[in-house]
C-alpha cells in the first residue's frame, strides 16, 4: 500500500516535472511593442525597404526615433550626437567665421573647439566620429537585407529595379560618411556589409585608402543613381556624386598629396550642366522653404532635411536660427522664432571685415552684419553684447510667413551642398592650374554670384588665391566649409593668418600644423584597438 | 516463598493505588500579556518522551502524570516554564515572552531556520525592533537596524528608498536587493503614477523582514540574489480575538533651506557688482518686493496614518486578519500629495488533520498622487524683488517674465508652476499569494509546497497644465499666438505571476537532523504603458508602448544537515534561466555551501556562565545578477520612428526604420561571496551580537560599455567586461543592560565597514558618469581600474597665500604646461567608508523611550547647487535677473564655466542623525474589553550633524542638485489592542 502511494507521487512529481521543462521555451520571447519587430518580420513589407532607406537619410538630420531629444546613441546626448551640428561646429565654429557664447556647455567641448584647445576626450569629436560611424553600419546592414537573394527568399523580386536605386544611394550615405571622415580625423575604422555585426573591430584606413574607396565606391554606383537635379526632394542623385568627387580632387593635395585638379575641373563641369541654375536672390538658399522655392528647386544640391513637425532636431540650422538672435536686438520674430537663445552666436572681426570697407558696409546683399549698437571687438567671450551678429539663415518663408509653428524648431533645411560653390570650385581650380576650364568661364561664375549679390565684378586680374579664399567666405559662411578650405589654403595652422581667440588667444596666435586634422576620439580608439591616434596627439 | 507471596499481594493490593496515582492533567496555556491561547505549545514530562501539545484553544490534556512529576511547557518566543505536579489535575499556565530571541524563527528562502540554526548571514528584524516614527513606506523599517545595510529615503511623500546590502555588487547591471513578499518576488519596475515599488504596501501590516546577506543564504534565488534578499514577512491570523488599531498624526515642518540674498541684500548685491564693473546687468528689472520663493513654495502640513487590523479564527478554527489602513502624507511642497488605503486579508486555515495548510494572502491598495514639479532650482534663482502675484499679468496673476504676452527666455515663476500643474494618478495594485502545504499522510517528514503568486499594479494619471500657465503649449492662428497649456492621459500597467512548487523533507535521527528541499520555480513579468501625448497638440501622437516579457525560471535544490546540535552543513544549488539572453547563454549555475559549528555547544563551553553564545560561520557562494534594462539585446530588432522623427522624400514624410543594437553573447554577471561570521553571546545572552567579515567578487560585469563603431547599431551597448570586489567588516552587537521589574534599558549598536574597488573595466577605458547641472553634458565623477565606482573626477584648485580660491586656476597635474582635461584627477567618493546605526529603548514601569541614531563616514558629495550657482555671472541670466546662493561671498567667483569641476566644491558629507526620538505611555488592562493602550509622542528626522553646507548631507549618488527636502515631523499616535 504504502509503496504504490509512493510510486504515484514519484510518478505525478517527475511528471510535473517534465510539465515545467516544457515551459522553458517560454524563455523564448518576442517584441510585443507595435513600434518593434524582429528584424525578419520587419522585411516582411516592400515598404520597408524605403523605411530603411529614410532611416539611412535620417541619420542626417535625426539622433533617435523617439523624438529631438532622444540618442541612439550613448553617453552622448542629441545635442552632441547630431550629424550636420558637429559636422558644422567641426568645420566653422573652429575658424574665423563664427563664435558661440556659452562656453560651459558639453563639459567644456564647444570652448575646446572654438579656441583650437581641443584633446582627443572632447564630446563633440566622439559624437560626430560615432555619428557618421552610425551611417556606415546602416548602410551595411541595409546592403545585407537587400541582396537579391534576399529579396527572392521574401518575394519582393518585383521591385528589384527600385531596391538597386536604394541600394546605391545607400552605398553614396556611406561614401559622405567617410568622406567626411576623411576629412576631419584622417582615418577611420573600414567595415563593410561583409563584416559581421556585433563586436567586429575593423582595421584602420588612412586617407590614402579611404580615398581610394570613395573614388572607387562613387564611380561604382553612379550608374544606378537617379539622374542629376531628377530625384525626388532631399534624395540623392549623380550630382551629389560628382560633388563629392569634385570636393575629394580639389583637396587631394591635401588629402593624398597629388594635385587632381583637372578631375576636379571634369565632375565640376558635369554638376553645372547637370540641370542646376542659381536662384535669384541669394537669401532664398537660407530660408524655411528652401526646400521647394527657387532655391530648393535650382541651386541646393544635397540638402540635410528639417521640418518643426516631421523631421525635429536640434541640428545645424536650428541652433544657428536661434542663435542668430542677437542679446541687444531681441529679434528672434524677425528671424521666424520666438525667443532664441540670447545670443549663442556672433562672428569673429576677421570674418566681419570682410563684409567691410574700413568702417563701411558693403553693399553686398550677402552681408547681413548688425553693427549698429556693438563693437567689432570681442573682449570677453561671454559677453554676448560684444561683436557683429549676422541673420543670414531665417525661420521665415519668400513671402515673410513664419515657418511652422513651433517656438524653437526651424523648418529650414541645411544646404550641405549647392550650385555656387561648384561655381567657386571651378574658379579655384582654374587659377591653381587643372586644365578643362578657362580663366573666362571662371570670371563668368565668381561674377555671376557677385552679380546676384549686387556686388562689384571682378577681371581676370583679380581672381587670384588670395581672392577667392576671401570670396568663398562671403559666398558660403556658416555653410560647413570654412575649416576645409582654410586648411587647403595652408592657413588654418601656422600663423599666416590668426583670428581672435585663435588657439585661445584674445588676438589668436600660430597653431601647430598637428592640428590640421582633429585626433581620434578616445572612446573610439578604445573601443577599436586596430585605430591609432594621429601625430601630435 | 512466603516473602515473596506477601510481596505480590502487596503489589496486586497497591495496583490499584499505583493506578489511581496515575492522573490526566488537563489546562489551558495562554500568553501572560493578553492572554490570548497559545496552541501548539509543547508539554512534557520531564525525564521522559511523554508529551502532549496544545489544541487550537490552548488546551490540553495529559495522561499518566504522578504526583512529583514536572510538566515542562515549552513554545517558541516564550520562556520554558517547569511546573511540579501535586494533586490538582487542572493546571493553567500563563508562558511569558522570552527576551531570548534565537529561537526566533527567520525565514530564509523557501523555508525557514531560527538564528540559532542559521549557517549564513542573516539578520531578522521584527516589529519590536522596528524603527518607531512616521513610517511610510516598509525600507524605512530597518534603516540604520542593520550592520551592511543602507537605507536612503526621499524626501517626497510615499517616496522610494534605496537599500544597499553591503555596498550592492554591479555597475550597470541593477544594484537592488531582491524584495520578496510573501514568497512572491516583486519586480524593480515601478508603474507609471506610482511614487515607487514599496508605495503601496502598509508598514503596519508587516511582521518582520529577513536580511540575507551573503551568497551562501541567497544563491537559492541565483539569478537575482548578489545584492542580498530582503524577505518581508506580512502579518497572520492567530487564535483568540484580537483587535489592533492605530492612530498617527504628525506636522510636517521645514528642517532648513538654501540661504540666498533676500530683497533688499539683492538690491545692494546688483548695485555693487555693476559699480565693479560686471556688464551686462538689467539693473533697471529690479523691482520694489521682498519675496522669499523657497517659503512660497513649500508649505507645512498635517500627515495622518491611521489603521484598524482584526485577527482571529474563523469558525473557530480559520485563523484570519483583516486590516485596513489609510495614510495621508502631503509632501512639503505645495500641492503635493499622497494618499495610500490598504485592505489585507489573511487566512491560514489548517485542513485534514494539519496536513494540509494552506496559506492565503490578498492585499489591495489604492495610491492617490499629486505629484509637484521640483521647483526648488527656479525657486533659489528667482529674482527676490519680485512679486508672487501680478494682477497685470496675463498668466493667471502671477508675474512671469514676457515680452507682449510672447514668454521670454527666463526663469519661471515657481509657485505659478506647482499650482497650474496638475499632475495627478491614481494607482491601483492587487498583489497576494496563495500556498498550500502539504504533509504526506504515509510519509509526514515529506512536504510538498505550492505557491502561486500574483502582483498587479494599474495607474491610471493626467499631467494637466492651465491654460493661464506661461510653459503652455504655442499655438498660432492667424498670427496670433497664445499658450493653450497641455494635456495628457496615461496608462501604466505591470503584471507578475510566479509559480514555486517544492518539496521539503525533514528527518531527525538520533544524531543528525536532515532537512532536504528541491523545487522549481517561474515567474513572469510584464508591463505596458500607454500615453496620448499632449492632446492639444494637433501633432502629437497617441502611443502605447508595451515591453517585452521577461520570464525566470529555476530549479533548486538544498540540504541542511545538523549533527549533534553542534556542526550544521548547508548545501544549496540553483539552475536559473533567463529570457534576457540568447539559448546558449541563458542559463546559469549557482551553488553555495556554509558551515557552522556551535561552539558553545561542545563540552568545553557547554556549561560555561559567561558564554552562552559562540557559532562560527563559513560560508561561500555564487550568485547571479541579470537585471539589466534591455530585456532582449541579443535579438535582431527594427524600430520605427515616432512622427517627430520622419525623414521626408519629395512631399511626404516617410517613417524610418531603423535596426537595434544587438549583442549575441551577453550573459549572467557572477558574484563570488566568501563570508566567515561568530555569532557571540554572553551572561545568558545578556549581551549578543555578530562579527563577520567578508568578500565579494563580481565578474562578468553587465555594464553598457563602448563597442567599436560600424560593427553595430550604436556606440555602445550590454556586454560583460568588468571585475569588480567588495570586503568589509560587520559588527553588532545588543544588550539588555538592565532588566528588572520595572526598569528595562536595552542598546544595540551595528557597524559596517566597507571598501569598494573596480578590478577591470572594458578596454581599460574610463567610464564617465554623474551628470551635473550647470552646462549641459558636464560629468562629475568616472569609474576607472583600481578606484572606487563613481569616484569623483575633478580639477585641483589652487589657493592664494590668504587662502581663498583663485578662479580658474588649477593644478598642471601631468605636467605638460596646459590646463585641460586630461589634469582631471580622482578625489573621494560619495559612498561612505563605515556606517553605524545606534537604537537604545527605556521602559520603565509603563513608560518607554526610543531613539535611534545613524551616522555616516567617509562620504562625499559634490554640491551642484553650489557650483552652478553662487556665481556673481549668474546675477544675469539671459534675459532676466537671477538670484544666487550667499555662499558666492566666500569663493568670489565671477564664471560658472570656470569653477564647475573643481574639486573646490567637493564637500566632505560625513553624518551623524537622529532619526527617531519616542516617548510613550502604556495603559495596561484598561478596562476587560482593552487590553492595552499605549500612546505615544515623538519627532522624525530630530537632528543632523555634519559638515557639509547643503541642505542634507544624505543625497543618494553624491551629487546634491537641490533635492525634495526631508521634513521634520511632530508626531503623536495611539495603539489600542483589544
Amino acid at each position: 500500500m504504502k509503496t504504490k502511494n509512493i510510486f504515484k507521487l514519484l510518478f505525478f512529481f517527475f511528471g510535473t516535472l517534465i510539465f515545467f521543462s516544457a515551459c522553458t521555451n517560454e524563455l523564448d520571447v518576442t517584441p510585443k511593442d507595435d513600434d518593434e519587430f524582429l528584424s525578419e518580420d520587419f522585411y516582411a513589407s516592400k515598404d520597408s525597404y524605403r523605411s530603411a532607406l529614410a532611416g539611412i537619410y535620417g541619420n542626417l538630420s535625426l539622433t533617435g526615433t523617439t523624438g529631438p531629444a532622444s540618442s541612439n546613441l550613448q553617453g552622448i546626448d542629441a545635442g552632441t550626437s547630431q550629424y550636420g551640428r558637429t559636422l558644422w561646429y567641426l568645420q566653422d565654429l573652429a575658424a574665423d567665421e563664427v563664435i558661440w557664447s556659452y562656453e560651459n556647455d558639453e563639459g567644456g567641448a564647444v570652448k575646446a573647439i572654438q579656441r583650437n584647445t581641443w584633446s582627443a576626450s572632447n564630446t563633440i569629436l566622439l559624437g560626430f566620429f560615432s555619428r557618421a560611424m552610425f551611417s556606415v553600419a546602416l548602410t551595411n546592414d541595409f546592403l545585407r537585407q537587400s541582396t537579391e537573394e534576399n529579396l527572392a527568399a521574401r518575394g519582393h523580386s518585383a521591385i528589384s529595379a527600385e531596391i538597386k536605386t536604394y541600394r546605391a544611394e545607400a552605398r553614396l550615405l556611406r561614401a559622405l560618411a567617410y568622406y567626411h571622415l576623411m576629412d576631419l580625423f584622417g582615418k577611420a575604422a573600414f567595415v563593410t556589409e561583409n563584416d559581421p555585426i556585433g563586436v567586429y573591430q575593423g582595421p584602420e584606413y588612412n586617407r590614402e585608402q579611404l580615398f581610394t574607396f570613395i573614388e572607387s565606391e562613387l564611380k561604382a554606383i553612379e550608374g544606378d543613381l537617379v539622374g542629376s537635379n531628377q530625384n525626388e526632394y532631399a534624395r540623392a542623385d549623380k550630382a551629389v556624386a560628382w560633388m563629392i568627387l569634385a570636393k575629394m580632387y580639389l583637396n587631394a593635395e591635401v588629402y593624398i598629396g597629388q594635385n587632381k585638379y583637372t578631375e576636379c575641373l571634369a565632375y565640376s563641369n558635369k554638376i553645372i550642366n547637370g540641370g542646376f541654375s542659381l536662384a535669384s536672390n541669394y537669401s532664398y538658399n537660407f530660408l524655411a522653404d528652401n526646400d521647394y522655392n527657387e532655391a530648393g528647386t535650382n541651386e541646393i544640391i544635397f540638402p540635410l532635411v528639417v521640418d518643426s513637425k516631421v523631421t525635429q532636431n536640434w541640428g545645424p540650422t536650428t541652433v544657428i536660427i536661434n542663435g542668430e538672435v542677437g542679446s541687444l536686438e531681441a529679434n528672434a520674430v524677425a528671424l521666424g522664432v520666438d525667443n532664441g537663445w540670447g545670443g549663442a552666436l556672433r562672428v569673429r572681426k576677421q570674418f566681419a571685415e570682410k563684409f567691410l570697407n574700413g568702417d563701411v558696409p558693403l553693399t553686398d546683399t550677402r552681408n547681413t552684419l548688425t553693427t549698429e549698437g556693438r563693437e567689432i571687438e570681442i573682449a570677453d567671450v561671454g559677453d554676448r553684447d560684444a561683436g557683429y551678429i549676422i541673420s543670414k539663415y531665417k525661420n521665415l518663408n519668400v513671402d515673410g510667413s513664419r515657418g511652422g509653428v513651433h517656438f524653437e524648431f526651424v523648418n529650414t533645411d541645411f544646404p550641405l551642398f549647392r550650385l555656387a560653390d561648384v561655381y567657386l570650385m571651378y574658379a579655384e581650380a582654374v587659377v591653381r592650374g587643372g586644365s578643362g576650364g578657362t580663366m573666362g568661364e571662371a570670371v563668368g561664375y565668381v561674377n555671376a554670384l557677385r552679380n546676384r549679390a549686387n556686388s562689384a565684378t571682378i577681371t581676370d586680374n583679380d581672381l587670384t588665391l588670395n581672392f577667392l579664399i576671401d570670396e568663398r567666405s562671403r559666398e558660403l559662411h556658416w555653410e560647413g566649409h570654412r575649416r576645409q578650405d582654410l586648411v587647403r589654403f595652408s592657413l588654418f595652422t601656422g600663423g599666416n593668418y590668426n583670428w581672435v581667440w585663435k588657439g585661445g588667444s584674445t588676438n589668436g596666435i600660430a597653431l601647430s600644423s598637428h592640428l590640421n586634422v582633429y585626433p581620434m576620439p578616445a572612446n573610439n580608439m578604445a573601443a577599436n584597438p586596430n585605430l591609432t591616434q594621429n601625430p601630435g596627439y | 516463598m512466603k516473602n515473596f507471596k506477601i510481596f505480590l499481594f502487596n503489589v496486586i493490593l497497591l495496583f490499584p493505588v499505583l493506578m489511581f496515582g496515575q492522573q490526566t492533567v488537563k489546562g489551558t496555556v495562554t500568553e501572560a500579556t493578553g492572554n490570548s491561547a497559545l496552541p501548539g505549545v509543547g508539554i512534557i514530562i520531564k525525564g521522559t518522551i511523554k508529551g502532549a501539545a496544545t489544541d487550537f484553544d490552548g488546551n490540553y490534556s495529559i495522561e499518566n502524570v504522578k504526583p512529583g512529576d514536572v510538566l515542562v511547557f515549552s513554545y517558541i518566543g516564550f520562556n520554558t516554564k517547569e511546573v511540579t505536579v501535586g494533586n490538582i489535575t487542572t493546571i493553567n499556565v500563563a508562558m511569558v515572552e522570552s527576551a531570548e530571541s534565537l529561537d526566533e524563527i527567520v525565514v530564509i528562502g523557501y523555508g525557514t531556520t531560527t538564528i540559532k540554526d542559521a549557517t549564513g548571514s542573516v539578520a531578522a528584524v521584527t516589529e519590536k525592533d522596528f524603527n518607531k516614527g512616521n513610517i511610510v513606506t516598509p525600507a524605512s523599517l530597518i534603516s540604520g537596524r542593520v550592520a551592511g545595510v543602507t537605507v536612503t529615503t526621499d524626501g517626497s511623500p510615499g517616496g522610494g528608498s534605496a537599500i544597499r546590502i553591503r555596498g550592492g555588487s554591479s555597475l550597470g547591471a541593477s544594484n537592488d536587493p531582491l524584495i520578496v513578499v510573501d514568497g512572491l518576488p516583486i519586480s524593480n519596475s515601478t508603474a507609471g503614477g506610482s511614487r515607487s515599488v514599496l508605495a503601496s504596501i502598509n508598514p503596519n501590516d508587516i511582521e518582520s523582514m529577513s536580511i540575507l546577506k551573503d551568497a551562501s543564504s541567497t544563491a537559492i534565488y541565483g539569478s537575482r540574489a548578489s545584492n542580498g534578499v530582503i524577505i518581508i514577512t506580512t502579518k497572520k491570523g492567530k487564535s483568540g480575538f484580537n483587535v489592533d488599531i492605530n492612530f498617527k498624526a504628525g506636522y510636517q515642518t521645514l528642517a532648513d533651506k538654501i540661504e540666498v540674498f533676500d530683497g533688499d541684500a539683492y538690491r545692494n548685491l546688483i548695485a555693487e557688482r555693476v559699480a565693479a564693473g560686471q556688464g551686462g546687468i538689467s539693473i533697471e528689472q529690479l523691482g520694489n518686493a521682498n519675496t522669499n520663493w523657497q517659503d512660497e513654495i513649500y508649505e507645512e502640513k498635517f500627515t495622518f496614518d491611521q489603521s484598524i487590523s482584526v485577527s482571529g479564527a474563523l469558525f473557530n478554527n480559520v485563523p484570519a486578519r483583516v486590516s485596513w489602513g489609510n495614510t495621508q502624507q502631503p509632501g512639503l511642497r505645495r500641492t503635493s500629495k499622497f494618499e495610500r488605503n490598504s485592505l489585507t486579508f489573511n487566512l491560514n486555515p489548517s485542513l485534514a488533520d494539519d496536513h494540509l495548510k494552506i496559506n492565503f494572502n490578498a492585499n489591495i491598495s489604492s495610491e492617490n498622487n499629486r505629484f509637484a514639479p521640483g521647483v526648488e532650482g527656479s525657486a533659489i534663482y528667482f529674482d527676490p524683488t519680485q512679486p508672487v502675484y501680478d494682477a497685470t499679468s496675463p498668466f493667471g496673476g502671477f508675474f512671469e517674465y514676457h515680452t507682449n504676452g510672447i514668454r521670454d527666455n527666463a526663469n519661471r515663476n515657481p509657485v505659478a508652476n506647482l499650482l497650474q500643474n496638475e499632475n495627478t494618478s491614481i494607482v491601483d495594485r492587487l498583489y497576494g499569494n496563495l500556498e498550500f502545504d502539504y504533509k504526506l499522510k504515509f510519509l509526514p517528514e515529506l512536504r510538498t509546497v505550492l505557491n502561486l503568486g500574483y502582483d498587479r499594479s494599474y495607474g491610471v494619471g493626467s499631467s494637466i497644465l492651465s491654460t493661464e500657465s506661461i510653459n503652455g503649449f504655442r499655438y498660432e492662428e492667424d498670427g496670433v499666438v497664445s499658450y493653450i497649456g497641455s494635456e495628457s492621459h496615461y496608462t501604466s500597467e505591470r503584471k507578475n505571476l510566479l509559480l514555486d512548487a517544492y518539496l521539503a523533507y525533514n528527518k531527525e535521527l538520533e544524531n543528525l537532523n536532515i532537512e532536504a528541499t528541491a523545487g522549481y520555480s517561474y515567474q513572469k513579468f510584464m508591463a505596458e504603458d500607454f500615453n496620448t501625448g499632449n492632446k492639444r497638440d494637433p501633432e502629437a501622437e497617441r502611443d502605447t508602448n508595451t515591453q517585452p516579457d521577461v520570464v525566470l525560471l529555476g530549479f533548486f535544490a538544498r540540504t541542511n544537515l545538523n549533527f549533534m546540535d553542534k556542526y550544521l552543513l548547508t548545501l544549496s544549488y540553483r539552475r536559473d534561466g533567463t529570457s534576457r539572453f540568447n539559448s546558449d547563454n541563458r542559463w546559469g549555475n549557482f551553488p553555495a555551501a556554509a558551515l557552522a559549528w556551535k561552539i558553545n555547544e561542545e563540552d568545553f563551553l557547554k556549561d560555561s556562565d559567561v558564554v552562552s553564545e559562540l557559532k562560527l560561520r563559513l560560508g561561500w557562494g555564487i550568485t547571479g545578477q541579470q537585471d539589466i534594462p534591455a530585456s532582449y539585446a541579443f535579438l535582431g530588432r527594427h524600430v520605427t520612428g515616432d512622427s517627430f522623427s520622419q525623414y521626408i522624400f519629395g512631399n511626404s514624410a516617410v517613417v524610418v526604420g531603423i535596426p537595434q543594437s544587438k549583442f549575441e553573447d551577453i550573459k549572467w554577471e557572477e558574484t563570488t561571496t566568501y563570508n566567515i561570521g561568530l555569532d557571540y553571546g554572553f551572561l545568558n545572552d545578556k549581551i549578543k551580537g555578530s562579527v563577520e567579515v567578508y568578500l565579494k567578487e563580481s565578474n562578468d560585469l553587465l555594464a553598457n560599455v563602448a563597442v567599436a563603431d560600424g560593427s553595430n547599431f550604436s556606440n555602445a551597448g550590454w556586454q560583460n567586461i568588468g571585475k569588480f570586489t567588495s570586503k568589509g567588516v560587520e559588527f553588532a552587537i545588543g544588550s539588555d543592560i538592565v532588566r528588572t521589574d520595572d526598569l528595562n534599558v536595552n542598546a544595540s549598536y551595528n557597524l559596517n565597514i566597507n571598501q569598494t574597488k573596480i578590478d577591470e573595466l572594458a578596454y581599460g577605458q574610463d567610464i564617465e558618469v554623474g551628470g551635473i547641472g550647470g552646462g549641459t553634458g558636464s560629468r562629475i565623477q568616472v569609474h576607472r581600474e583600481g578606484f572606487a565606482p563613481y569616484s569623483y573626477f575633478v580639477y585641483k584648485q589652487l589657493y592664494d597665500t590668504a587662502g581663498a580660491p583663485i578662479e580658474g586656476a588649477y593644478a598642471d597635474i601631468n605636467q605638460d604646461g596646459i590646463i585641460n582635461s586630461s589634469d582631471r584627477y580622482i578625489y573621494k567618493k560619495p559612498n561612505a567608508d563605515i556606517t553605524m546605526g545606534f537604537q537604545t529603548g527605556v521602559n520603565y514601569k509603563d513608560f518607554d523611550l526610543v531613539f535611534n541614531l545613524r551616522a555616516s563616514i567617509g562620504n562625499y558629495m559634490y554640491n551642484n547647487v553650489n557650483s552652478s550657482r553662487a556665481q556673481y555671472n549668474l546675477l544675469q541670466d539671459v534675459t532676466a535677473l537671477g538670484n544666487i546662493p550667499v555662499t558666492v561671498l566666500e569663493s568670489n567667483f565671477v564664471e560658472t564655466a570656470n569653477v564647475l569641476i573643481s574639486d573646490y566644491y567637493l564637500e566632505n558629507a560625513s553624518f551623524l542623525k537622529m532619526d527617531n526620538l519616542n516617548f510613550g505611555y502604556t495603559f495596561n488592562k484598561f478596562n476587560n474589553d482593552i487590553s492595552s493602550i499605549r500612546v505615544w509622542t515623538g519627532v522624525q528626522n530630530v537632528f543632523t550633524i555634519t559638515n557639509y553646507s547643503g541642505l542634507d548631507p544624505e543625497v543618494f549618488g553624491g551629487i546634491d542638485n537641490t533635492i525634495y527636502p526631508r521634513p521634520r515631523t511632530f508626531l503623536m499616535g495611539a495603539n489600542i489592542k483589544f
